[in-house]
């Protein structure tokens, strides 16, 4: 391709809006990629009709011009010259795209980034933890067992420790150390200071300081100084478990001062310096300033929250702000509510229904999510996160799930809220307390109107998630960019590229269908190529098993890739190791790039003649992204004639 | 992103089983890897794209590498190429 670079550079240049709304440009195998101040000056219209610009869209925040491999570094290079720009990484776009999105958005994005990855650990947990103190509350001698500990011990290691896990993996999406990242985190819950959920309990502080007035005791590093009532430097010497945002506060400000510090200290002393002076100050920063922030609102949600539940709208307004709390980690000390009204002679705990009715909701908004969604990734997080929910373990369907996608989050505090509302109005009440979700029918007085209650919070949760939320696809993979450019490559004229109609396979070739892995060779049998069938042909034709376009045709005509609805790419190889044959005895009828129809022919072979050659005829049927369809299933096998349903996603 | 050009000796090239075998160690290694020839290019992950480039002996090919441990990535597809293509 004889394209003039410098010209092309010129033409987008004169297309961006003016050099001030250029904030930096890149490019990657194929694309130029650009970050502007305002993406709605440019003509886009225009950009794409420059020579040389094959494609264009819009992806985080870039605006990315597809060029082509081997032309789109020249390009870029007459950009800078004509543009006067110093080279930007990659890595400077993809910060500069991210720092245009609000800091609210940039926080969310954090917490789910921080979370995604801890996952496997917390939803295993929670989910074991439900099920085990169930069986410890629903059983009761079954709680005194060694076993009932040791499940017991298993399930908590997760929760116990949870500020190492997030701390560390904090640690890596703010790019510091993660083994300084977990240091911060083990100090958080250090053994040598009170269990966070003990920081109400006075028995566990009188046992665990050696104390009498049930006060947790401080270390006051600059003395007595005070400014008011607040003694500077005091430390109330108590951990963080179950802690997520200070951790995670921390863990930011951590990287900032590694990252600060290596930039400082001379080479040479920076293994010594930089560590123990970035602990130190993280440490110094979480114990004075992070924690008692924490620690104050803390009281001052529970003053808040003793206040608001004597009242059923009261209660509407609890059931709604729970969830918010237990994200702050600002929830350890409700038990404390609860314990108050069960000390009354006859007193009830209508705490219980408030928490229930939240945990519930996050549980509908959860399962919503998880029925609704089409990600086979999202499926699996959503699903078990939600039984956990309902088990009233909310964490992993807090984090993993609600509270990144912000909707179902805000449709399960509304869902908590009615749930609250009725608990307050119907005047239920636990006769202990501990234990929310499903197990709170070990506790609960009237089993019927908690029943009443859970359908509430968790129904309207589910039922406005379900409408509400939509799902959003991740950000594109380079796969899904690569397929983008390739519809826009195909048809450039054609801008309409998708394929609708019925997910369903049609047999492709008369004859025995069996399962792909009796395919007689290794590859095709092993899945590696995708799952569906091998048909032992009985006919000499390939018939199109769907609606779709060609995406691939091989030079030797033996095999054909089409892509149907739902992107389902499905892979037609006639015979085993038929590539030998040079396409001797293959006829091809379509090329890449053609639309098709349901029974169109697309290959002829001889059967005689790949079998005089040595090899199977048998043909392989593969849905090459099977692993996107968890749905998919063959229907049907053995004889087949052409236009049989064989398969569904 | 790290990359490599790669000169095809397999006799046949890159068809449907090697295809089927370096999305397998591509997506075992968690990278994004791209293969290109002239001004093609393709997903390694991607097997209709990558069988249609009908990639054949003696075809030159650019490997980009691009993710967490680029280096390392691009050393095992490199010797994956070695073994098989």
């Amino acid at each position: 391709m004889a394209l003039d670079y410098r010209k092309c550079a010129e033409e987008i240049y004169s297309h961006l809006g003016g050099r001030d709304n250029i904030v930096q440009a890149a490019h990657c195998a194929t694309r130029l990629r650009l970050v502007l101040a305002d993406n709605s000056k440019i003509d886009k219209k225009a950009l794409e009709n420059v020579d040389g610009v094959k494609g264009l869209f819009e992806s985080n925040g870039q605006i990315q011009l597809i060029i082509g491999t081997g032309t789109v570094n020249k390009v870029y290079e007459e950009f800078l010259a004509v543009t006067g720009m110093t080279a930007a990484t990659k890595d400077d776009v993809k910060n500069a795209a991210a720092a245009q999105q609000p800091v609210w958005k940039r926080a969310l994005k954090s917490v789910g980034d921080v979370f995604v990855p801890i996952l496997p650990a917390i939803v295993a947990s929670g989910l074991m933890m439900g099920v085990v103190e169930a069986l410890g509350k629903a059983i009761p001698n079954f709680a005194s067992t060694d076993w009932y500990a040791f499940l017991d011990m298993v399930a908590n290691t997760a929760f116990a420790f949870l500020p190492v896990i997030v701390a560390v993996s904090a640690a890596r999406v703010f790019g510091g150390n993660i083994f300084l990242g977990a240091v911060i985190g083990l100090m958080m819950v250090h053994t040598g200071l009170l269990n966070g959920w003990n920081v109400a309990n006075e028995d566990a502080i009188n046992a665990f300081f050696g104390v009498k007035d049930g006060v947790i005791p401080t270390w006051n590093l600059f003395g007595n100084f005070k400014i008011g009532d607040y003694v500077v430097g005091s430390i109330s010497r108590h951990g963080y478990q179950g802690h997520v945002i200070p951790v995670m506060i921390s863990v930011w400000l951590m990287c900032k001062i590694e990252k600060w510090l290596h930039k400082k200290v001379p080479e040479m002393i920076d293994l010594f310096v930089v560590p123990i002076t970035t602990v130190f100050l993280t440490g110094l920063a979480t114990f004075v300033v992070i924690g008692p922030i924490f620690a104050t609102l803390e009281t001052y949600v529970l003053k808040g929250a003793e206040w608001l539940v004597q009242f059923p709208p009261g209660a509407f307004i609890m059931g709604g702000l729970y969830p918010i709390t237990v994200v702050m980690g600002l929830h350890h000390m409700y038990n404390v509510i609860e314990a108050g009204m069960l000390s009354v002679e006859g007193g009830l705990n209508t705490w219980m229904p408030i928490a229930t009715a939240a945990n519930f909701a996050q549980f509908g908004a959860c399962l919503a999510v998880g029925i609704k969604c089409k990600q086979a990734k999202l499926k699996t997080v959503a699903v078990p996160s939600a039984l956990s929910a309902s088990l009233g373990i909310t964490e992993p369907a807090i984090f993993g799930v609600n509270f990144r996608f912000m909707k179902p989050f805000v449709c399960a505090m509304i869902g908590g809220a009615c749930g609250a509302l009725f608990g307050a109005i119907s005047g239920i009440g636990a006769k202990a307390y501990g234990v929310t979700g499903i197990p709170g029918y070990l506790t609960i007085d009237k089993p019927g109107l908690y029943t009443v209650l859970l359908l509430i919070a968790g129904g309207v949760a589910f039922g406005l998630t379900w409408f509400i939320w939509k799902e959003e696809m991740p950000e594109p993979t380079a796969e899904e960019i690569q397929k983008q450019e390739a519809a826009e490559n195909a048809n450039a004229a054609d801008s309409e590229s998708a394929i609708t109609g019925e997910p369903k396979i049609y047999a492709p070739i008369k004859g025995n269908a069996i399962s792909y892995t009796d395919i007689p060779d290794a590859t095709f049998a092993s899945g590696v190529l995708g799952t569906g069938i091998g048909i032992e042909p009985a006919e000499g034709v390939v018939y199109a098993p769907y609606d779709g376009e060609i995406s691939s045709v091989t030079d030797t005509k033996h095999a054909v890739g089409i892509t149907g609805p739902n992107d389902m790419e499905l892979l037609i190889h006639v015979g085993v190791d038929t590539v030998n044959m040079q396409g001797d005895g293959f006829e091809i009828f379509v090329k890449e790039g053609q639309k098709v129809k349901k029974g169109d022919k697309l290959i002829t072979f001889d059967i005689d003649k790949i079998k005089a050659a040595g090899y199977s005829p048998t043909t392989a049927v593969l849905l090459t992204n099977s692993d996107d369809f968890e749905n998919f299933k063959v229907v049907k096998t053995g004889n087949v004639s052409v236009g049989d349903l064989f398969a569904e996603v | 992103m790290k990359s490599f050009d790669y000169v095809i000796t397999d006799e046949v090239g890159i068809h449907a089983r090697p295809a089927g075998l370096l999305a397998k160690t591509v997506k075992a290694l968690g990278a994004n890897v791209t293969v290109a020839k002239g001004d093609k290019t393709a997903s390694a992950t991607s097997l209709m794209k990558l069988m249609g480039m009908g990639i054949k002996k003696g075809d030159t090919i650019t490997v980009s590498v691009e993710g967490d441990d680029e280096e390392n990535a691009a050393a095992e597809i490199e010797k994956f190429f070695k073994e098989n293509l």
